[in-house]
């Protein structure tokens, strides 16, 4: 561990405008330090439901939204392996791990993508998500920079938790830049237009974003704002309020 | 054992400490041993702010400076009082007496061997935690890479001081923000069926 870095770090988190919210400034000098193109930061909820937390610019959000999608990527990896996952040549990766995330994430800009698991010894609570616009592996440096920042966004993180009232998240935890539960409200609304579990209105919602080639929240924003729902009867996903529900 | 050896197994050890078995007065005491041992100052100390913002004691190198930490306590005068309260530091200050800034600690000092001090600040994002008093049995001015060193050590012990509540309780904090993510998840849903069967719209307060 090398402390020139971590009190760089601390540097920059304190030169960060006070006006965002800290998920935003971890992710902005999580991009920064480490000099790649985006960051972003994904939490596991006990269900094992990937949540993001933030992230620096709109692709490294989309690339997070695209592992919800999908259920596959670096950062599920990470979150759940062992190991900092590097993949530096996205393009002619040979691993074949992530067969329908690579094309998209290609198609995102991100060339090379990377992701390091959040934890301090056997506690975990997910990955930091970084990515680059050109290929290339990190350096000996940028490897143990992404360590580090990684440790210290999981205690930045677990810091903000803590003092929070039970069951509840710590007010710095919200905010814009934070958690977007527009998900999982759609998939409330979902689940009632659709007359089936939760779990299968998201499992709905993801499959519809991806074949309708749309990221989950703006599908979600959509389902939220009434101008797309799902008619049970056809199974279809239709423009408009659709019918109205009788019962309450 | 040389310098840069003693220096890295401090660093390492304050890394470790970041971990577990965290003890903030172990981490400056040993902040304050090897301050001694490895630049040029004679007695090194460790004063920290309670939550209430009073200074009071934590760790010294030796009695004679933990004589004069207390001291500076109970008179409310001294480099480490004034350190704190500016969040300046104090370098190559000479001890006189009489002497004006110091009137009660120079002389307390001096009677017990001390010519000069330093005084550095322990400061993070622009808050002053604490400070590590340097103290010399000579006059004269301490190399800059020795205060350089030292900075270097007082700012990971400070960081390590801050992240020492989260350390401790990372399994309980991440059980109970994995917690509070699912129940807010599930208001969240709730609030989603609600809206659709009651064709209410979502309040936008409560969209995001």
């Amino acid at each position: 561990m090398s402390i020139d870095r971590l009190i760089e770090i601390f540097g920059r988190l304190a030169d960060h405008d006070s006006g965002e919210s800290p998920s935003r400034t971890l992710c902005n000098v999580a991009a920064g330090f480490t000099e790649l193109s985006g960051a972003g930061i994904a939490l596991y909820s006990q269900e094992h439901q990937l949540t993001s937390l933030g992230t620096s610019n709109p692709t490294s959000h989309e690339l997070l939204d695209l592992e919800m999608v999908l259920g596959e990527g670096p950062c599920t990896d990470a979150s759940l392996g062992e190991d900092a996952v590097d993949e530096g040549h996205l393009e002619s990766s040979t691993s074949m791990r992530w067969l329908a995330y690579t094309p998209i994430a290609l198609s995102l800009g991100a060339c090379a993508v990377f992701a390091f698991p959040l934890r301090i010894g056997a506690v975990r609570l997910g990955a930091l998500s970084l990515y680059r616009d050109q290929r290339g592996e990190l350096t000996e440096l940028q490897s143990s920079d992404c360590y580090l920042m990684a440790s210290v966004v999981t205690r930045a993180v677990l810091a903000m938790q803590a003092g929070a009232p039970p069951d509840t998240l710590a007010a710095q935890l919200e905010g814009e830049g934070s958690f977007d539960f527009t998900t999982h409200q759609a998939a409330g609304m979902v689940a009632v237009q659709g007359t089936m579990l939760i779990g299968d209105a998201m499992l709905a919602l993801r499959s519809r974003a991806f074949s309708s080639n749309s990221t989950l929240s703006s599908l979600a924003g959509r389902v939220v704002s009434r101008s797309v729902h799902f008619d049970p009867s056809s199974g279809e996903w239709l423009e408009g309020q659709g019918r109205r529900q009788g019962g309450l | 054992m040389a310098r840069e050896q003693l220096l890295i197994a401090t660093l390492v050890e304050l890394a470790d400490n970041l971990v577990d078995n965290f003890d903030v007065i172990d981490v400056l005491t040993m902040l304050s041993d090897r301050c001694v041992e490895t630049i040029d100052v004679d007695a090194a100390g460790v004063m920290l702010a309670s939550p209430g913002g009073e200074l009071q004691f934590i760790a010294s190198s030796s009695e004679s400076m933990r004589v004069l930490e207390l001291f500076q306590i109970q008179v409310d005068e001294g480099p480490c009082v004034d350190c704190f309260k500016d969040g300046l530091a104090i370098v190559d200050r000479a001890l006189t007496d009489p002497d004006d800034r110091w009137p009660r600690f120079s002389p307390m000092a001096l009677a017990l061997g001390f010519k000069s001090v330093h005084c550095l600040p322990m400061r993070l994002r622009g808050r002053t935690i604490g400070a590590l008093n340097l103290f010399r049995t000579e006059q004269g001015s301490i190399d800059a890479n020795d205060i350089a060193l030292a900075k270097g050590l007082a700012d990971v012990a400070t960081i390590a001081i801050l992240q020492h509540q989260t350390s401790i309780n990372a399994r309980t904090l991440n059980d109970q923000l994995s917690k509070a993510l699912n129940s807010r998840i599930i208001i969240e849903q709730a609030k989603g069926m609600i809206s659709q069967a009651t064709q209410c719209d979502m309040p936008p307060l409560l969209l995001g």
